[in-house]
């Protein structure tokens, strides 16, 4: 076990995992609050088109250019959303199912186009997008991850008085003077940052648990926002080590989904046992039933 | 045979789209995204035990594994401790990832190319045959003309109750209609048409057939009948536009259809008669003839009667680019006249912001 500890990859691993999953676990509360979870997922299918562009521009497999490509469609997706459902009577739900699957639907055909080309060669599988590969990480992918978590947590500290109202009361912040769209705007910008640096790590589609999932859990432990941040980031950081730890004692198991059933039997556990799960529910409805 | 994958491709989008439509009004699109990811789980399980990726148990499998889906999800946000969205995706992304371990796990040991999966490629379609009354024909064709049928009978059948329970399902429910039994059936419909899709399209993109004409039909359209028949002239539509740009530029037929659905839905969403651009147009419109309005209004006051350019331009904080063609527009219809660098009413200036008045409503 200590072995696999001091590994090199599982360190390397390990630790740009664990920030991401912290950041991710906050920047994704705040999503979740909103009901606005599932736009972490149009925008993580969106980012896509993004790479595979990036790549015939750039044409080696730089992360950082890939990153820098896949912001920028997560970004162009997020507005055709907000367009959209402001601008009709589409609502949120549908306007993310038809902008996710019609960029996704971009990417594969201009993938195709690259593929079939020789000018281009090197090209990874759709498969490693779409789960990361975790394994690979370089020391530059690490300190990408480490970068965009940090300036991400580092704007939602400057920034969490506004933020917090802008969440709980819209109303009460537009009138102190707090423009919503653009907080609104931030906090799906961070989201997306951290979306296109967790592609090589976790993948498209499973990062979308990592934003999920920890506020869920924060939210089945605590009331108080500061304490579900903490939980959340705590719980995702946590599942980040474990599923590492896992995917590299464990042969053939991708990291990306390790972390993902880690996470997902923490919920679980947490649906069951916090203090507003199901078991405490359950005592407190038979001793209501005892006493009358 | 070039010519048959667009025919699988138009019965897919029929099959799909016929759905979608229910599904875009009981706003469960990204149910539908769930369970098209999750498919995945119940083909890698299926394909274990079978071993063959052609085995019908991969769809039932598969359909009920999309179904359980639905279940889950249901169960949770039933708790009121996760909300719905949230509850989505963290169903979808945990399942999805228990099928992702599988496949690379055993994925050396077995044939099953996850690209294949989640891409699909319509163009090897034809590849796989099959003879039905001594014809052959691709069996995608064979397997999605078959849903398609069923899908029809289940809407034709069931139509008065899929309407009653997408619109109003409080009411179904007291008019004893089983709002359950409509939900149930129309996602494992929903189940089994994404998996015999995912073949021919990619278990991702399936989503996209399913919604993109519905959504592009629900924009023109208020009568539910007619948001079919439109629905599944634009999923034809989609996949002939599709066919044809992929064929000429040499891309996944798949991929070009499922983008082309969203520059079709753009055009709609822009252009259409309640479109983004005619309400602008009728804005801006709005916003001119007010201006005009006041402009008159302006000087019918008796302390205003004739005022010079500057005046009316401080005024109204106009710049001269847009004051010069307000004045011109009112000078040319005969509302105002120019005298000695001044303007003031017409006779038929003084009619109009009466009218005005009235129309605004103000003490005339």
């Amino acid at each position: 076990m200590i072995d696999i500890l001091s590994g090199y990859t599982f360190l390397i691993v390990a630790f740009g995992t664990v920030i991401l999953a912290f950041a991710s676990g906050v920047i994704g509360t705040v999503s979740v609050i909103k009901g606005q979870s599932l736009i972490g997922d149009a925008v993580g299918h969106a980012t896509f088109p993004g790479i595979v562009i990036a790549f015939m521009l750039v044409g080696i497999r730089d992360t950082f250019a890939l990153a820098l490509g896949a912001l920028m469609l997560g970004i162009i997706a997020f507005f055709i959303i907000q367009l959209i459902t402001e601008q009709s009577k589409i609502t949120l739900d549908s306007a993310l199912a038809l902008v996710l699957s019609s960029f996704f639907g971009l990417g594969m055909a201009l993938m195709s186009f690259v593929q079939g080309n020789p000018d281009f060669d090197g090209t990874q599988g759709l498969s490693d997008y779409i789960f990361g590969q975790a394994a690979y990480m370089l020391r530059s992918d690490v300190y990408l991850i480490i970068a965009a978590s940090i300036s991400s947590l580092l704007i939602f500290s400057l920034f969490y008085q506004q933020i917090k109202i802008y969440i709980f009361d819209p109303i009460y912040s537009r009138s102190i003077g707090i423009s919503n769209p653009l907080m609104n705007f931030m906090i799906l910008a961070i989201t997306i940052t951290l979306i296109a640096v967790g592609l090589k790590a976790v993948g498209a589609i499973l990062i979308v648990n990592l934003l999920i999932a920890p506020a869920v859990i924060g939210q089945l432990w605590s009331n108080r926002f500061f304490h579900v941040l903490l939980i959340a980031g705590t719980t995702g950081a946590a599942a980040a080590f474990i599923g590492t730890y896992i995917s590299t004692a464990g042969d053939d198991i991708a990291t990306g989904p390790a972390i993902i059933l880690v996470l997902s039997a923490f919920v679980i556990l947490s649906l069951i046992f916090s203090r507003k799960g199901l078991l405490s529910r359950s005592i407190q409805k038979r001793k209501a039933g005892e006493r009358t | 045979m070039m010519i048959e994958v667009l025919f699988v491709l138009i019965v897919t989008a029929m099959a799909t789209s016929l759905l979608g439509v229910f599904l875009v009004l009981r706003g469960m699109a990204m149910v539908t995204d769930a369970i098209s990811h999750t498919i995945l789980l119940g083909i890698v399980l299926a394909f274990f035990i079978t071993n063959d990726i052609r085995s019908p148990w991969l769809i039932i499998a598969a359909s009920l594994v999309g179904v359980l889906t639905v279940y889950i999800i249901e169960l949770v946000s039933q708790t009121r401790l996760i909300r719905q969205d949230a509850a989505i995706g963290f169903v979808f992304t945990a399942l999805f990832a228990i099928a992702i371990i599988l496949v690379s796990k055993y994925a050396g040991d077995v044939h099953l190319d996850l690209d294949v999966v989640l891409m699909g490629e319509v163009i090897f379609a034809p590849f796989n045959r099959i003879e039905i009354f001594g014809l052959s024909i691709p069996n995608a064709l064979w397997q999605l003309s078959i849903i398609l049928l069923i899908n029809i009978t289940f809407v034709l059948l069931f139509y008065k109750e899929l309407k009653i329970t997408s619109f109003d399902p409080k009411f179904a429910y007291i008019a004893g209609f089983s709002v359950a039994f409509i939900h149930y059936a129309l996602m494992t419909l929903v189940s089994v048409t994404a998996v015999a899709a995912f073949d021919a399209v990619g278990s991702i993109l399936v989503i996209n057939f399913f919604v993109a004409p519905a959504l592009t039909a629900y924009l023109l359209v208020k009568r539910m009948g007619t948001m079919i028949m439109l629905a599944l002239f634009f999923g034809v539509l989609n996949s002939v536009a599709g066919y044809y740009t992929s064929f000429y530029f040499d891309l996944s037929v798949a991929g070009t259809t499922a983008f082309i659905a969203l520059i079709t839905f753009m055009i709609v969403f822009l252009f259409n008669p309640n479109g983004w651009v005619s309400n602008r147009v009728q804005k801006a419109r709005q916003k001119k003839q007010f201006n005009r309005a006041m402009i008159l209004m302006l000087l019918n006051e008796q302390s205003h009667e004739s005022l010079t350019q500057e005046e009316i331009m401080t005024h109204f904080n106009l710049t001269p680019k847009r004051f010069n063609r307000h004045i011109d527009h009112l000078l040319v219809n005969e509302y105002i006249e120019k005298h000695n660098e001044k303007y003031r009413l017409t006779r038929r200036g003084v009619e109009f912001t009466h009218y005005t008045r009235i129309k605004y409503e103000l003490p005339a």
